[in-house]
């Protein structure tokens, strides 16, 4: 549109839509309020419902008795709240660089549609459609430290000081689990980035070969910076899925022992519903709502400063 | 239950001698099938069993020990027969899907003797029903027949004016064992009716016991040499299973029992931890905390306990790889679907943690599966709870739930045919106190001072896992 058209656009006053228009708008407006109205009662409503619940010592039976911000101020000081976030965070950041890195990985090997990579693309998706409990109870009994094939088999090769009581030692535990979120998403990520880097061109790997370049610079120049939008996908969705790792977490070892694996929607759960503290348990989702907020919007501004 | 002639008549002819020579016994009163008569009535409280025609070892106004006719329930009285439902349908509300073929039953019979009523079974797992049950049905007009687990979960359901009273119902008077109904009782009102009699203590492996030529540890140092000894042998004493808080937290229950002189002052100490008014690390919890250390140190604990899970302990214990299996008797179950020739090869015994054998108590016992009318449905579903409760509560219908359900009840007359159930009923006549751990109502407070008992079995000192422990409570009150 060139300048002295905007001018004209200006000045003139915007035409009436006719009735037909109007009328569209009306029907349109009203095609969203179904989606609208879900979107209000099963999100919008319970937020705002939390966040008044966070501010009162609702016990979930008796009449909530309102506290100011005596929960979250409470949390400041809560040993094993700091625990658990503490956990959280080992937890995001061992799946984040675990998982993001071999799901590239996977997907730079596995990228040809050949019949191998194929069936191996299968073979690494599967975990992502096993029910998270199912994998809960497999892992738990692979990690069984005295009769868990893991363990047996460590002991039979001449491992066994690596053979560790993977689930009941304060500090394996968490590993553990994390090891188990790599494994069980891992495919699904691997597939985000198969999509993502079969759209690079490959006139530029063509171009990267012709200037002599090894597959380690193809990979540092081409592949990598090409792969960023895409990684930033991967990493948020990774940690967002982090710190919903609930069912993973509360069916190996329900944030055993001793919080040592309980992460923030575990500490939620049992606060709520194990000690009927729903107002404490509503400002700890208040924080992870703003802790998880916070962390995607970082993520997301390193990112777009790199490409 | 069929009791073979011979059994029977040396039964009859030891009754008769006791009779003539010892007691005052009231032949005439008669024994129901399948009671056992203790050799001499020297045990004060002892039974013969939980039939209303049962007797009871009790001092006479001389203040001799006598067979004397029992009373069981609240009243002398025979027990009733189920009251008439009106025409309607209700929901009854519980957790046990196990149970869920035998209520089926249970509720067609019913069903068919109240023609117009429909009952159907709205069943959550346990762990879900402990953390939503009571507020789904609370707000639900049909589910007029609930269940509460003892301790917190029927405290907050009583505070919360939830139930009905049921404390002049005659099927309260009469059909049940008065002694086991503290359960539910609340303010002096029995508010619910505890339907299941489970017993926390250790089950054995007679086969083994029998074997190796072991007796039962009745005192904590034989529990401490039983173990060395076992051990020694090549089993692991004990399938304590520290991945799963639920079952190891169990023994806690023997251990506390004779921890005080009175059950007064052991439920004023558990308040007052449960309170946050006393730390855990005071004197008699540490002291019951070295015994923890003890153990670990005598080698009763499996290798690497705290990551032994339940079903890793359950097949320990059903593999015959460990003897004891430091649960409760609820765990028989899954341990013959694991092995079915488990089935009649368990026992069961009271773990005394004292030197004392004449200690105030031998064995643990909790009722639960606490039945309550909800005070919220309609008066015509209330009705129908109520006829169905009276129903539940009568001798046949208990009879059937026992032993299909394979687990001891709160109801008068029932016939306990089950193997296991039989073995394991010698329990009932030794002295049982409620299981101690139930009284911690803060389920957050109770949860971390057992994971701090854990944390001892594991190898942490006594005094960093109570310390860690009371750090965590003190974030809990």
């Amino acid at each position: 549109m060139s300048r002295t058209e905007t001018g004209a656009r200006k000045g003139a006053s915007p035409r009436p839509k006719n009735k037909l228009a109007r009328s569209n708008d009306r029907v349109l407006l009203l095609m969203t309020l179904p989606a609208a109205l879900i979107y209000a009662l099963f999100y919008l409503y319970p937020t705002i419902n939390n966040l008044r619940y966070s501010l009162t010592n609702w016990d979930g039976f008796q009449e909530a008795k309102f506290v100011g911000v005596e929960n979250f101020s409470k949390m400041a000081g809560d040993s094993v709240f700091t625990k658990v976030l503490g956990n959280n965070i080992e937890f995001t950041f061992l799946v984040l660089i675990f998982q993001t890195s071999l799901s590239l990985l996977f997907a730079i090997f596995l990228l040809q549609n050949s019949r191998i990579s194929t069936f191996l693309r299968t073979l690494y998706f599967f975990p992502t459609i096993i029910s998270s409990v199912s994998v809960a109870m497999v892992w738990q009994f692979l990690y069984e430290p005295n009769l868990g094939p893991l363990n047996v088999f460590l002991n039979s090769v001449g491992l066994d000081f690596l053979a560790l009581n993977w689930l009941g030692s304060e500090t394996a535990t968490l590993r553990a689990i994390a090891f188990t979120q790599v494994w069980f998403h891992t495919g699904q990520m691997m597939v985000v980035y198969i999509a993502g880097l079969q759209q690079i061109p490959a006139e530029l790997y063509e171009a990267a070969e012709v200037d002599g370049a090894s597959r380690w610079q193809q990979f540092k120049s081409v592949t990598w910076p090409m792969a960023l939008p895409t990684t930033a996908v991967v990493m948020a969705y990774t940690t967002i899925q982090s710190f919903r790792a609930f069912d993973l977490v509360f069916a190996m070892t329900g944030g055993g022992p001793n919080n040592s694996s309980s992460i923030l929607v575990t500490m939620i759960y049992l606060t709520a519903f194990n000690e009927f503290r729903f107002g404490y348990a509503a400002s700890q989702s208040i924080f992870l709502i703003i802790f998880i907020l916070a962390i995607t919007a970082l993520q997301r501004r390193i990112l777009r400063t790199k490409y | 239950m069929k009791v073979s002639m011979s059994a029977k008549a040396f039964r009859l002819l030891l009754a008769g001698a006791f009779a003539a020579s010892v007691t005052v016994l009231p032949i005439s009163g008669g024994f129901a099938a399948g009671e056992t008569l203790g050799a001499k009535c020297t045990n004060e409280g002892e039974s013969t069993g939980t039939f209303s025609t049962s007797l009871v070892c009790a001092k006479n106004s001389a203040g001799r020990l006598v067979w004397t006719k029992v009373k069981l329930s609240a009243s002398n009285l025979k027990p009733v027969n189920a009251l008439r439902a009106p025409r309607g349908s209700i929901e009854f509300w519980h957790w046990r899907a196990e149970d869920k073929a035998w209520f089926d039953k249970i509720i067609a019979d019913f069903e068919t003797l109240n023609p117009g009523v429909k009952i159907s079974q709205v069943i959550s797992n346990s762990v879900d029903y402990q953390a939503t049950g009571i507020q789904k049905a609370r707000t639900n007009k049909k589910a007029a027949l609930f269940t509460t687990f003892r301790g917190a979960q029927f405290n907050t359901a009583a505070t919360t004016d939830f139930y009905t009273d049921l404390t002049n119902e005659q099927f309260t008077k009469r059909n049940v064992i008065k002694s086991m109904m503290g359960a539910g009782q609340y303010q002096g009102k029995q508010l619910g009716i505890p339907y299941q009699s489970l017993f926390n203590n250790p089950i054995y492996n007679i086969e083994i016991f029998k074997k190796e030529g072991w007796k039962l540890p009745k005192k904590f140092s034989e529990w401490i040499s039983y173990c060395k000894t076992a051990k020694a042998a090549g089993y692991t004493p004990m399938a304590w299973m520290g991945g799963f808080r639920a079952q190891a937290g169990q023994i806690i229950n023997s251990a506390l029992m004779n921890t005080a002189s009175t059950d007064a002052l052991l439920a004023s100490r558990i308040t007052a931890i449960d309170t946050g008014k006393e730390p855990i690390t005071t004197a008699w919890f540490k002291e019951m905390a070295e015994k923890y250390a003890e153990l670990r140190d005598a080698g009763c604990f499996p290798a690497n306990p705290t990551g032994v899970t339940e079903a890793a302990g359950n097949a320990l214990f059903a593999t015959g790889k460990a003897p004891i299996l430091p649960t409760g008797s609820f765990s028989m179950g899954g341990i013959v679907t694991l092995e079915p020739k488990m089935s009649g090869n368990m026992g069961i015994t009271g773990m005394n943690w004292t030197e004392d054998v004449n200690a105030r108590y031998t064995g643990i016992t909790n009722n639960t599966f606490i039945l309550g009318v909800n005070k919220n449905a309609g008066k015509t579903e209330q009705q129908i709870a109520r006829a169905f409760m009276s129903y539940l509560l009568t001798g046949p219908v208990a009879t059937y739930y026992a032993n299909s359900s394979k687990q001891h009840v709160t109801v008068l007359d029932v016939s306990y045919t089950d193997v296991n159930l039989r073995n394991t009923s010698s329990i009932m006549s030794e002295r049982l106190v409620l299981a101690p751990r139930f009284q911690f109502l803060n389920i957050g407070v109770r949860d971390a001072l057992e994971d701090a008992l854990i944390a001892i079995v594991g190898g942490t000192s006594v005094d960093k896992a109570l310390t860690d422990g009371a750090a965590v409570i003190k974030t809990k009150v």
